[in-house]
């Protein structure tokens, strides 16, 4: 019933409704609900449990901003806020709630709170806020497994190009590195040589890729925050991630450098040097 | 004799054209993938949506099908007066509750959804064994409703719409008998849902129910203006919203926008990956044949034909990695579905991933184009090539 009465919610003027209270209980609503209806504080609403039907007519004492709550953020319905007794009166509900908030004593673990509710209580079942959060969440949840598959599509493909164009390099200079071999230089400096240019590469590479990063990540924030009104932060460049992909990255760069210098040092300097 | 020659450059350095042909499948497959994303959910929810057969959804003012408890009362007045309109040839009315039930064997009880409803008219389940409701004490129920009860098909039990666990009493509470087992059209996965005629539904729900509902399907008769009908009906009936195929459609897009923008960036990415690919290793290759290719202008071979065989090897290598991405890609594909499949929320045979072959080819018919243009630059370089002086050059090297 409370999900009807945020259907309900319509712009105008005082309207003598059954029951009206003399002086205007006091709602809040969302942003999203204020942009949309054109509504400021101080307004006075008409409050219905169904569109066109009897309800209360309240005043809208403030405008709340969303917090940053994950299972809030693909919905697009409007929020009203209601003192308890006003909500249960209008939806005639009697003295029901939905569920009770209990904040559990600094240093208290909330399991241990809620284990005693469930146990001191028939008919409840209480969870700790972490767990609500993450069986609210789910939707996050499923997006993450699916970046982390992108993610592992673009590591692949990532690591056939970093492989291809070292490959490319060093069969670009192999008359370079065949007149170099003939010159007196061995085998495991000219590995070390590519190996070390391909890591130069890479961190190089990884450090302009976490610049990049990060200013589409600042992009995405402001996208998105825009488009679902909410504070949450939809990507994040934490030094975990940026170490995490300099490290891929030099992996990847050390692995194909040292391919690319097998390839080079296993001909002869003079089939290297086209003879 | 073109071909000839671009394959034999090719397979001259077959590791590196074995790379490139790799890391090109990967970006066709990732491309095949972000198309099939970016228009599978839309054609998905259309195949839904028309699958029930009813071109309008007639909701409580300002919300959207089942998104709330809300409901719609005078409801038998309202559907009689919508199938006396000339444009409307069949109403459905709809009415969404929890539905609880005692499990077989213990003293649990299993919540769930129950949907009332007209069964000559209703496009919302379709029954996989038993029968169809015939009589107002019968129920149709899922699998996932079976299971969570321990009931079968024959069993008669007694369902509430309502339940207080702290004095473990139902109310709303019917004897009904289960008839048949049905795959609900529109309902999550894992949902446990059951079906039972709508005067069976509201009587359950008592006054809160009576006489309402909280969806009217509406059909409207073939080459009917639906835009028109749906605006009629807000017009004359302002309890409620009137919601096409097409604003449904609009709904769900913009629900699900994160993924076509995702599909869409990806697939550019994609397609730049591939491009860049293709055009590093032509380029690198005509700079190895510089000589090669001078002599060949020397003794008369047309700028034409140079053009040709170099775009040809990029052309070469764009098919072979879009004909490996297409399997790559469908092999992904039906992972990441897989992945997408636990969105919550949505229908259980919702695909995020759909095959349209005309959308796949286009997409892979851009990436074998961008592979020839790829080729574009090192092409004209090699036909443009001083001959005299690229020989000496040759020559003293």
């Amino acid at each position: 019933m409370p999900l009807a009465l945020l259907a309900a919610v319509l712009p105008g003027p005082p309207v003598c409704a059954q029951a009206a209270p003399v002086v205007p209980r006091t709602v809040t609503i969302d942003e999203r609900l204020a942009a949309a209806a054109a509504l400021a504080v101080g307004d006075r609403v008409l409050l219905a449990p169904e569109a066109g039907g009897p309800g209360d007519t309240v005043t809208i004492a403030a405008i709340t901003r969303r917090g940053a709550d994950p299972s809030e953020v693909a919905r697009s319905e409007y929020r009203v806020r209601l003192h308890l007794d006003h909500l249960q009166r209008l939806a005639g509900t009697g003295d029901r709630v939905g569920r009770f908030a209990v904040a559990s004593a600094p240093g208290v673990a909330p399991e241990s709170v809620a284990a005693a509710i469930d146990a001191a209580a028939f008919g409840f079942r209480a969870y700790p806020a972490a767990a609500v959060a993450i069986e609210t969440s789910a939707t996050f949840r499923v997006v993450n497994r699916f970046h982390r598959a992108i993610g592992i599509i673009t590591i692949v493909a990532s690591a056939i190009f970093l492989l291809c164009i070292t490959l490319l390099k060093v069969d670009e200079r192999r008359r370079d590195v065949g007149a170099l071999r003939l010159l007196g230089l061995s085998r495991a400096t000219v590995v070390r040589a590519v190996v070390l240019e391909a890591a130069l590469v890479s961190l190089v590479g990884s450090a302009m890729g976490a610049g990049l990063g990060w200013a589409a990540s600042a992009l995405v924030n402001w996208h998105y925050q825009g488009v679902y009104a909410t504070p949450l932060r939809f990507a994040i460049v934490t030094p975990g991630i940026v170490a995490f992909a300099v490290t891929l990255s030099l992996g990847l760069g050390l692995v194909s450098g040292w391919v690319a210098a097998q390839r080079l040092v296993r001909r002869a300097p003079l089939e290297l040097v086209g003879r | 004799m073109i071909w000839r020659l671009a394959a034999a450059t090719l397979l001259r350095r077959r590791a590196r054209t074995a790379l490139t042909v790799a890391g090109v499948a990967v970006a066709a497959a990732m491309l095949l993938d972000m198309v099939m994303l970016g228009s599978g959910m839309r054609e998905s929810f259309r195949g839904f949506v028309e699958q029930q057969g009813f071109q309008l959804r007639l909701t409580p003012r300002g919300t959207m099908p089942f998104d709330s408890e809300a409901t719609v009362g005078g409801a038998a007045r309202l559907a009689d007066s919508l199938r006396a309109a000339p444009d409307i040839v069949a109403v459905a009315p709809l009415l969404g509750t929890k539905l609880f039930t005692p499990r077989a064997g213990d003293d649990s009880v299993v919540a769930g959804f129950l949907l009332g409803l007209d069964p000559a008219t209703q496009g919302d389940y379709v029954v996989v064994e038993g029968r169809d409701l015939a009589a107002d004490d019968e129920l149709v129920v899922n699998a996932n409703w079976l299971a969570a009860t321990g009931r079968r098909i024959g069993d008669t039990v007694r369902v509430a719409q309502g339940y207080e666990p702290q004095v473990r009493r139902f109310r709303g509470a019917r004897t009904l008998r289960v008839v048949g087992r049905a795959r609900f059209v529109m309902l999550a996965g894992g949902e446990r849902a059951a079906a039972v005629p709508l005067a069976t539904a509201q009587a359950m729900g008592g006054e809160t129910t009576r006489d309402r509902v909280s969806v009217l399907l509406v059909a409207t008769r073939p080459g009917a203006d639906v835009e028109a009908v749906r605006a009629r009906i807000e017009a004359g009936e302002p309890r409620v919203s009137a919601l096409s195929t097409a604003a449904a459609l609009k709904f769900v897009d913009e629900r699900l926008s994160y993924f076509r923008q995702l599909a869409f960036i990806l697939a550019s990415v994609s397609l730049a990956v591939g491009f860049l690919l293709v055009s590093t290793l032509v380029t690198v290759s005509v700079n190895e044949r510089i000589g090669e290719i001078a002599v060949m202008r020397a003794i008369g071979v047309a700028r034409g034909r140079i053009v040709a065989q170099v775009m040809g090897e990029g052309l070469v290598l764009s098919l072979a990695g879009a004909g490996l991405g297409l399997g790559l890609g469908l092999v992904t594909a039906h992972w990441l579905n897989g992945i997408l499949a636990a969105f919550p929320g949505l229908p259980a045979a919702f695909d995020f991933f759909r095959f349209e072959p005309s959308a796949a080819l286009r997409a892979l018919g851009l990436l074998v184009l961008c592979g020839l243009a790829a080729g574009a630059w090192p092409a004209w370089r090699a036909a443009t090539l001083p001959i005299a002086r690229t020989l000496r050059e040759e020559a003293v090297a």
